[in-house]
C-alpha cells in the first residue's frame, strides 16, 4: 500500500528540514516565513512505499496568498493518507489552530512537536501525552535540525494512516456553538461523507463561500441553513467567522494552560535587542546597506576574488592551456580539436568555471543571512521605502533571493498576496543582479576599472533604483494598479545560522552552477566556437570571415547608439539570454580564436580593447536590466502568464536600452562629445521616462473617490 | 485608541480591527484576535513590532491604524 504523507503547519516551523531530513533530498530551507512556495515530493528513506509531501506554510485552512492555496488545495482535494502537522512547540497557542483545523478534515492526523530542543534549552516543558489525550490524536516530540524521534515520527504515522485512525472528534466549541453545528450537521447528513460532516457545519457557520460552493444545497437547504447562521450570529451579536476563531483560541488557551509550563521569561529577550537595534529608525537603512555592501564586497573583491584570479592566472593562463596544448600536440590530435578544446572549452566554459570561488563565497554569505533570521526584518526594513512607491516590503524579499539566482526569485513572489504587486514583482526581480551576472561585472570592472569594487557596488545600487523606478511606472498602468496589501510579517527569532544549513545550501547552488557550466554554457561555448570556427560553406576560416561574425555585424547597428556596436559584444549580450554566464564564455571563446599568440594575455585585455570605460559601462547597464535568462523568462511564464511575460520582456528590453543609451550618450556629451542624432534620441528616451514617472495616476482619483465613498 | 498610537512597551487588549474580510481572517490566523493583549514590543518610523502569543509580528502603520485597542496596566 502506497501511504502519502503530507508536512503541514505554520511558515517556518521546520517542515522542510523534515522533509530533507526523511527523504534525503535537500530543499531549500531559511530562517523566514515563505521559503516554500511550492509543494515538493520525496520518498521516505528506507521506505518507497511513502511518498511525503513538503508543503507551503499555512496559518489557517482558508488560504491568503496563492502559496497557501497550493497547501489547502492538496490537503482538502487530494486527501493524503495522513497529514504530519509539523508544530513550532515553542509557540503552541498559535500553532494549535491550524491544528484545530487539520483535525476536523477526518484525515488522520499525527501532530510533531518540532523544536522540542528549544523547548528544552528555555527550561519550559511540556506534557506530549496529556496534549495528545486531549487533541485526540498522536503526539510526538521531535528535532528535525537536531535529527531527534525521527523513528518514532514515522512508525506513528504510518500505523495511524494504516488503521486509517481519523481523529477523535472532540466537541472544542462552547455548548451554544456545538448545538448550532450539530443543527447544520443534521441538513447536511447524506450529502457528505459522515467524516467531512463537522468540517462542512463549521464552515457553513463561518459562512465559507467556497464551501458552499462545493456542497451544491438545494435552494431549501440553502434556506434553512442561512437562518441557522443568522440565529447564530445573533445570538452571539458577532459574524460567524469571528465567533467560531475566537472560540477555537479560547480551547486552545485552556489546552497550551493545561499541557505546558513556561519557564519565566525576561521581556526582552535577545532577538528583541537585535531588533531594537537594526531596525531603528535611523540605524536600518545604513545597517543594511553595510551589509548587503559587504556580502558583495567580500565575495567579489577579497576572499572570492582572490582565488578566481588564481583560477584564471595561474591553473588556466599557466597550467592547464599550455598542459593541454601540448598534450593534445603529443597525441598528434587534429588541428580543429586541439582549437575546439582550447578555445570553446577551456577558454570559454573554463572562464566561467574560474568564478566558481566568488560563487562559493557569495552563497556561503547568503546562506548566513537566509538562516539567520535578517530576511523577514529586511523586508519590514524596506516596506517603509516601497510603501513610498506603492510596493510591499515583502517585494524585497524575491529580490534578496534573485542576488543568488533570478529563478527562486521569482517564483518566491507569489508570497505576496496583492496581485498587481506580485505581478510587478516578478517582472522586475530580476533587475537585482543574480550571481550569473557577476561574471560579467567582474569582467567589466577588471577590464576597464583597475578591478574597482565600486562598479559591483553601482551595480546592484542601479538594480534597486531600476525596481523603484518600475515599481512607480508600472504602478500608473491600469493592469498593475492598486493599494498594496497590508504588512503583517511574523519575525521569527534570530539563531546562528547551522554550518551544516550553510554547506547544503552553498553546496546546492554550487553544484547548479557547476551543473549549468558542463551543459547549457558548453553548448553554447560549442556553438560559438564552431560558428566563429567556419564559413557559411563550412570551411575552417579564420573569426573575420566566419559564420558568427556575419551574423553578429548584420545585427550589432542596433547597439551603436548604446556605444558597444561591435559584433562580438553583440553576440556576446545574445548568448547571454540563454545564460548569463555566457557573455564571458563567448569573450573567453572569441579571445582565443582571435589571440595574438602572446601567451599569458588575458580575456581582460581583450575586452579593454574593445571598450571605452563608457562604452563598457553602458554595455554593463544592458546586460544587466535587460531580459534575464530563458530559465528566468520561463518562471515568469509561469507567474505572469504568457502575454504577462511576453509584456515584461518586452518592458526590460526598452527600459534597459532606454537606460543604457541615456548613461552612453550623456556621458559622451559631458566629455565633450558634441551633440548628435543619437544624442537627440537619448533625449527623447529620458524625457519618455520621466514622462512615465511624474504622470498623473488615473487610478488614484478613481481610488480616493472609492475610499471617500466608503 | 489606535494600536498605532500605543507607546513601546506598553501592553493593549484588541478592541477591533477594522478592514476587508480577507485580511481579518488572516490576521485572526496569526493571532490578532478581539480581546487579544498583545505588546508594542518596538516602534520605528514605518510600522511596530508586536509581541502576540510569544511571536514577533512585524506590522506597518497603515495597518495599526485599523487596530482599536484599549491599555492595559
Ligand atoms: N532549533 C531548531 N531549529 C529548527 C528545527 N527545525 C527547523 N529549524 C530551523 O527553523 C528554520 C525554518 O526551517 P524550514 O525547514 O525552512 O521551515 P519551513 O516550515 O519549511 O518554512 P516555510 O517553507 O517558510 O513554511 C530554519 O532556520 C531551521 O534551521 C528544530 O528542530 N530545532
Ligand atoms: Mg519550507
Amino acid at each position: 500500500m502506497v501511504i502519502r504523507l503530507a508536512l503541514a503547519g505554520n511558515p517556518n516551523c521546520g517542515k522542510t528540514t523534515l522533509f530533507n531530513n526523511l527523504t534525503g533530498a535537500s530543499q531549500h530551507t531559511g530562517n523566514w516565513p515563505g521559503v516554500t512556495v511550492e509543494k515538493k515530493e520525496g520518498k521516505l528513506r528506507g521506505n518507497k512505499d511513502v511518498i511525503i509531501t513538503d508543503l507551503p506554510g499555512i496559518y489557517s485552512l482558508s488560504p491568503y496568498s496563492p502559496e497557501e492555496v497550493v497547501a489547502r488545495d492538496y490537503l482538502i482535494k487530494d486527501r493524503p493518507e495522513i497529514i504530519v502537522n509539523v508544530v513550532d512547540s515553542t509557540n503552541l497557542d498559535r500553532n494549535l489552530y491550524l491544528t484545530t483545523q487539520l483535525l476536523e478534515t477526518g484525515i488522520p492526523v499525527v501532530v510533531a512537536l518540532n523544536m522540542i530542543d528549544v523547548v528544552e534549552k528555555n527550561g519550559d516543558k511540556i506534557d506530549s501525552k496529556k496534549l495528545s489525550e486531549i487533541l485526540g490524536c498522536g503526539v510526538v516530540e521531535i528535532s528535525a535540525l537536531k535529527k531527534k524521534g525521527m523513528d518514532e515520527l514515522i512508525s506513528t504515522a504510518i500505523n495511524t494512516a494504516k488503521i486509517k485512525q481519523a481523529p477523535v472528534i472532540k466537541e472544542i466549541f462552547s455548548n451554544k456553538t456545538e448545538k448550532f453545528i450539530l443543527e447544520i450537521s443534521s441538513v447536511l447528513k447524506g450529502k457528505v461523507e459522515d467524516c467531512l460532516l463537522r468540517w462542512y457545519s463549521i464552515k457553513l457557520l463561518e459562512n465559507d463561500e467556497k464551501a458552499a460552493e462545493e456542497l451544491r444545497l438545494n435552494s431549501q437547504e440553502k434556506s434553512i441553513i442561512s437562518e441557522t447562521v443568522q440565529r447564530f450570529e445573533s445570538e452571539f451579536d458577532d459574524d460567524g467567522e469571528s465567533i467560531v476563531t475566537n472560540e477555537r483560541y479560547n480551547h486552545i488557551a485552556s489546552v497550551v494552560k493545561e499541557t505546558s509550563k513556561k519557564a519565566k521569561k525576561e521581556k526582552l529577550n535577545t532577538s528583541d535587542k537585535i531588533d531594537r537595534i537594526v531596525t531603528n529608525r535611523i540605524l536600518a537603512l545604513p545597517i543594511f546597506a553595510c551589509v548587503m555592501i559587504a556580502v558583495y564586497y567580500i565575495s567579489i573583491s577579497t576572499v572570492g576574488g582572490w582565488m578566481t584570479d588564481w583560477v584564471n592566472d595561474t591553473l588556466f593562463a599557466e597550467t592547464l592551456i599550455p598542459g593541454a596544448e601540448s598534450w593534445l600536440q603529443s597525441v598528434g590530435a587534429a588541428d580543429w580539436l586541439n582549437s575546439f578544446i582550447v578555445n570553446g572549452v577551456i577558454n570559454g566554459v573554463g572562464a566561467v568555471l574560474g568564478f566558481l570561488p566568488q560563487m562559493i563565497v557569495l552563497f556561503i554569505l547568503l546562506a548566513i543571512l537566509e538562516d539567520c533570521g535578517y530576511m523577514a526584518r529586511i523586508a519590514f526594513i524596506m516596506d517603509r521605502i516601497f510603501r513610498k512607491f506603492g510596493l510591499s516590503g515583502k517585494s524585497f524579499i524575491p529580490i534578496m533571493i534573485g542576488t543568488g539566482c533570478g529563478v527562486p526569485g521569482i517564483m518566491a513572489s507569489c508570497t505576496i498576496e496583492q496581485e498587481c504587486d506580485r505581478k510587478i514583482t516578478a517582472m522586475t526581480t530580476t533587475f537585482i543582479p543574480c550571481s550569473a551576472k557577476i561574471p560579467i561585472i567582474a569582467l567589466i570592472a577588471g577590464a576597464l576599472f583597475g578591478g574597482s569594487v565600486w562598479i559591483a557596488v553601482s551595480a546592484y545600487f542601479l538594480g534597486v533604483i531600476a525596481i523603484i523606478m518600475s515599481g512607480i511606472i508600472l504602478k500608473k498602468m491600469n493592469r498593475f494598479s492598486g493599494t498594496p496589501a497590508p504588512f503583517v510579517v511574523e519575525l521569527p527569532p534570530y539563531h546562528l545560522p547551522g554550518l551544516k544549513t550553510v554547506a547544503f545550501s552553498t553546496g546546492g547552488r554550487a553544484w547548479a552552477f557547476v551543473k549549468k557550466a558542463g551543459t547549457v554554457i558548453f553548448v553554447a561555448c560549442a556553438l560559438i566556437w564552431f560558428l566563429s570556427s567556419y564559413n557559411w560553406a563550412l570551411q575552417p576560416v579564420g573569426i573575420e570571415d566566419s559564420i558568427l561574425e556575419s551574423i553578429g555585424s548584420a545585427i550589432c547597428g542596433i547597439f551603436a547608439p548604446l556605444g558597444w556596436g561591435d559584433w562580438q559584444a553583440t553576440v556576446a549580450t545574445i548568448t547571454g539570454f540563454i545564460a548569463k554566464e555566457n557573455v564571458l564564455g563567448t569573450f573567453g571563446t572569441l579571445f582565443g580564436l582571435s589571440e595574438v599568440s602572446d601567451g599569458g594575455e588575458e580575456i581582460w585585455s581583450f575586452v579593454a580593447a574593445s571598450f571605452t570605460q563608457l562604452s563598457a559601462y553602458s554595455f554593463l547597464v544592458f546586460n544587466l536590466l535587460c531580459a534575464p535568462c530563458f530559465a528566468a523568462i520561463g518562471a515568469m511564464r509561469r507567474e505572469l502568464g504568457n502575454k504577462g511575460c511576453l509584456f515584461a520582456v518586452a518592458y526590460q528590453m526598452v527600459f534597459a536600452y532606454a537606460v543604457a543609451l541615456c548613461v552612453y550618450q550623456f556621458g559622451m556629451l559631458f566629455m565633450g562629445g558634441g551633440f548628435t542624432a543619437y544624442t537627440l534620441l537619448a533625449v527623447i528616451a529620458l524625457a519618455g521616462i520621466i514622462f512615465f514617472l511624474v504622470r498623473p495616476d488615473k487610478m488614484l482619483k478613481r481610488k480616493k473617490v472609492e475610499v471617500s465613498a466608503t | 485608541m489606535l494600536l498605532s498610537m500605543a507607546g513601546s512597551g506598553k501592553s493593549v487588549e484588541i478592541k477591533k480591527i477594522s478592514g476587508k474580510d480577507e485580511t481579518r481572517g488572516h490576521l485572526a490566523s496569526m493571532g490578532f484576535i478581539e480581546g487579544e493583549k498583545i505588546t508594542v514590543v518596538s516602534k520605528m518610523a514605518g510600522g511596530l513590532i508586536l509581541d502576540i502569543k510569544g511571536t514577533r509580528i512585524a506590522i506597518d502603520r497603515g495597518m495599526a491604524n485599523r487596530i482599536v485597542c484599549e491599555g492595559v496596566a
